[in-house]
């Protein structure tokens, strides 16, 4: 950490951990997708549109959409997995 | 990016300010033999490792809170409160993790009970939310050099913070003990005089409240109230916390009509609020969040509560002498207040 | 054994320090600084009350150079100060206040984009250095010329967090409407600052509003309290919508004229909701500038006296909020004018 110029810097970005990404299916005919309601309100009403309308647009299967506990805290662990288990495609929004 | 080179040496101020993650202010400068010396202000062992800091989840350990002490500008004696702040604020319970990434603007305000705090000169008099005061300053900064390096709460980055707050560049003080009627906030929470306590909180930056008419607690705690409730204040909506400051003029006025600390304390829970009718005329007034917390929507006239929960409230006694009261408004994020012991 | 100064001990241990640390001012680093200008080293903008220290263009720049500015950021420390130190300001007042207000810049025109001053996610807080270091410049000579520090010269009961530091831009990008400046009367690539004395932001959320007239009330609210100096003498305020609020009421067909007025019009109390509790007294009410009936509990006494005393801004990044700032009591107006690059 301490550099040639004679003093340490301590800026995190070494040593990050590399996530490797899930393969993407190139489409989602017969698919499985699942999806995570933070519970800030009507963010259910979002999730059942979009869902309905990967049914109709394209092709989905079944969507499944869980509620996590709180909107300012992480899923569980255990519903990340109960998802993953069960669907093909998982798409977690990031907002407000 | 390489700092400004000055006669063939590099700008070391330069190198830092340029940072993603400064927060905009000059650093002091961590040479191998500054870390030494500000390391001499704990016994504990360097490699210790105190926790990871969220979202980003960055280990730090006492080295590495160190460097970050003697960046902010602590003096070795500071590093024992910065090292016991930054493992309460890792509770899960506060949520440390949410409020790196909310849109709101709130900061881990921290107050230092007992007699290390008094002895490091943490500031709790005039000013004490202000600048002027190394110890308040440079802790304070500490800690929010770390949320920004280690933990990547970056503002448009890991942040969605709308405007953040001005208590994000340092929330650090103690309470004015010297002048306060009552004990303080620790004390009242169970621990001992002797004992040194930080309690954290998430808080938006202080409302002042002034009241230079009241000569009965009464209305003094009238006036306060008011300024613990607004219609798009989150404390009306969620459980949240709130940190109400008394200047102890104020505070001697209400000890001087008979009252205890406790008893200032639950006079304000029962008088801060809004009715339903007025909640609904703006503001973050929705049905659901009403039912959440036992609130009947229906009833026009139901007084709605600022806090839901009396360990929510916390009171302290600081500032100088004067008629003002400062209320911190708290956060919607479902984060609870921390308090514990740190060693010296 | 050779004793070396440590350069930020030094600094850190003077009485006006803020406590945080500062850049060495060195003769090189202060002429490195002096090239932001075109103006003479030696001119005097003025005297800092109430020590009264003068403050020459160099005097400027090493504080700059102290807070952490860049060269480019030093037109707007000087055109700041040279604002601030207008009688009808009142500095000399606000040191010595026991109320916790801070001088809060709103800079706009090109050279605040160009600079980087930042107006979008964040803007009061931590992160953004020309923010940051403009307005520490400003803070550190209110210390060491002026001599405001808390507990001698100035009576500052809790001070506030804003007085670490208060400069930002608007988020002209994403604001429906012309710039604060602009609804001066400045033109659009005027360099403008404005400088208004308030206490930190108080955070206003609605997720829920959709058209202006129930934003504004909530807004509106948050405008007044019966502990704010706003209610009881003649005060400035600034709110800074955030972009989206601002776009809800543009929406609904609202100028930032438009915004400007409702909120003057409905923001405030009745005399019956501003006895109980607070600074209200009859005497006050009868010295604002504006006619008030004391004895009548139904009177409306609005939080913002005189329309000049609002600083309405669009700020801040995309979300549900607007932050207000109450002002201060002690005869102090709002001053703005254009700044030399």
């Amino acid at each position: 950490m301490t550099t040639d110029l004679g003093f340490i810097d301590p800026t995190v970005g070494g040593g990050k951990a590399r996530i490797l990404l899930a393969p993407r299916p190139m489409d989602l005919a017969g698919k499985v997708v699942g999806m995570i309601d933070n519970t800030k309100e009507q963010g259910d009403v979002i999730l059942r549109t979009i869902a309905d309308a990967l049914k109709e647009r394209y092709g989905v299967a079944r969507v499944i959409i869980k509620r996590k506990e709180h909107y300012s805290k992480p899923a569980l662990d255990s519903l990340i997995d109960e998802i993953a288990q069960e669907v093909d495609v998982a798409i977690a929004a990031v907002g407000g | 990016m390489q700092g400004r080179i000055v006669d063939n040496t590099v700008d070391e101020f330069e190198f830092f300010l340029e940072k993603e993650w400064s927060d905009g202010f000059p650093v002091v400068t961590p040479t191998e033999a500054r870390v030494a010396r500000i390391l001499t202000g704990t016994s504990r062992d360097p490699e210790e490792v105190v926790g990871n800091i969220p979202p980003a989840m960055a280990p730090a350990t006492v080295r590495t809170v160190a460097i970050h002490a003697l960046m902010a500008g602590c003096k070795p004696e500071y590093l024992p409160v910065v090292l016991g702040a930054i493992k309460l604020m890792l509770g899960e319970e506060f949520n440390l993790n949410g409020v790196q990434g909310t849109m709101h603007g709130v900061a881990p305000l921290m107050v230092v009970n007992g007699p290390y705090a008094q002895q490091i000169g943490l500031h709790g008099g005039n000013g004490c939310f202000g600048p002027g005061f190394r110890a308040n300053a440079s802790i304070g900064r500490a800690i929010r050099l770390m949320l920004l390096n280690l933990g990547g709460g970056i503002a448009g980055v890991g942040s969605a913070t709308v405007f953040s707050s001005p208590l994000r560049y340092t929330a650090c003080l103690a309470e004015n003990t010297e002048r306060s009627p009552w004990e303080t906030i620790a004390v009242s929470r169970g621990y001992q005089p002797g004992d040194n306590v930080i309690t954290c909180a998430m808080v938006e930056s202080p409302r002042l409240c002034y009241d230079d008419v009241s000569e009965e607690p009464e209305r003094l705690l009238t006036g306060i109230a008011d300024s613990m409730a607004a219609l798009s204040s989150w404390n009306m909506h969620v459980r949240s916390d709130m940190m109400v400051a008394m200047s102890p003029e104020q505070a001697t006025l209400c000890a001087k009509a008979g009252l205890s600390r406790g008893d200032v304390h639950r006079k304000l829970r029962e008088t801060a609020g809004r009715t339903v009718r007025d909640l609904k005329r703006g503001g973050n007034w929705r049905r659901e969040r009403a039912l959440k917390i036992n609130v009947d929507p229906d009833n026009d006239d139901a007084f709605v509560p600022t806090i839901k929960d009396e360990r929510d409230l916390h009171l302290i006694v600081a500032g100088g002498w004067g008629p003002l009261t400062a209320v911190c408004h708290g956060w919607g994020g479902g984060s609870r207040a921390v308090h514990g012991t740190y060693v010296v | 054994m050779t004793m070396k100064v440590d350069e930020f001990e030094f600094f850190l241990t003077k009485e006006w320090s803020d406590g945080l640390p500062v850049v060495t001012p060195t003769e090189e680093r202060v002429a490195h600084m002096l090239t932001g200008t075109r103006r003479d080293p030696g001119e005097v903008l003025g005297k800092v009350p109430p020590m009264l220290e003068p403050a020459t263009v160099r005097t400027v720049a090493i504080h700059a150079v102290m807070a952490g500015c860049l060269p480019a950021y030093l037109p707007v420390v000087l055109g700041g100060l040279q604002l601030m130190l207008r009688e009808e300001f009142n500095m000399n007042g606000v040191q010595g206040t026991m109320h916790g207000v801070a001088p809060l810049m709103i800079v706009n025109g090109p050279h605040a984009r160009k600079i980087g001053l930042h107006g979008g996610n964040g803007c009061f807080g931590p992160g953004f250095r020309a923010n940051a270091t403009i307005g520490r410049a400003i803070r550190l000579m209110m210390m060491n010329l002026g001599g405001g520090i808390a507990g001698l010269a100035s009576a500052t009961i809790f001070a506030t967090p804003l007085r670490y530091t208060a400069c930002l831009t608007e988020n002209l990008d994403r604001s429906p409407w012309e710039s604060l400046a602009v609804s001066k009367g400045y033109a659009p690539d005027d360099d403008v600052i404005t400088c208004v004395m308030v206490e930190s932001p108080r955070l206003c959320f609605d997720d829920v509003s959709q058209e202006p007239d129930r934003l504004l009330t909530g807004v509106a609210d948050s405008m007044t309290a019966m502990g704010s100096w706003n209610m009881h003498a003649r005060s400035d305020m600034v709110v800074a919508m955030g972009p989206q609020h601002a776009e809800i009421c543009a929406k609904g067909g609202l100028s930032r004229a438009d915004v400007h007025r409702r909120l003057c019009e409905q923001a405030g109390r009745k005399v019956r909701d501003l006895k109980g509790g607070g600074n209200w007294r009859r005497e006050r009410a009868l010295a604002f500038p504006i006619k008030v009936d004391p004895d009548n509990d139904d009177f409306f006494i609005p939080a913002i006296k005189d329309p000049k005393d609002l600083q309405l801004i669009v700020a801040g990044g995309w979300g549900p909020c607007t932050a207000i700032c109450h002002g201060w009591s002690g005869g102090s107006q709002a001053v703005h004018g254009r700044y030399e690059i």
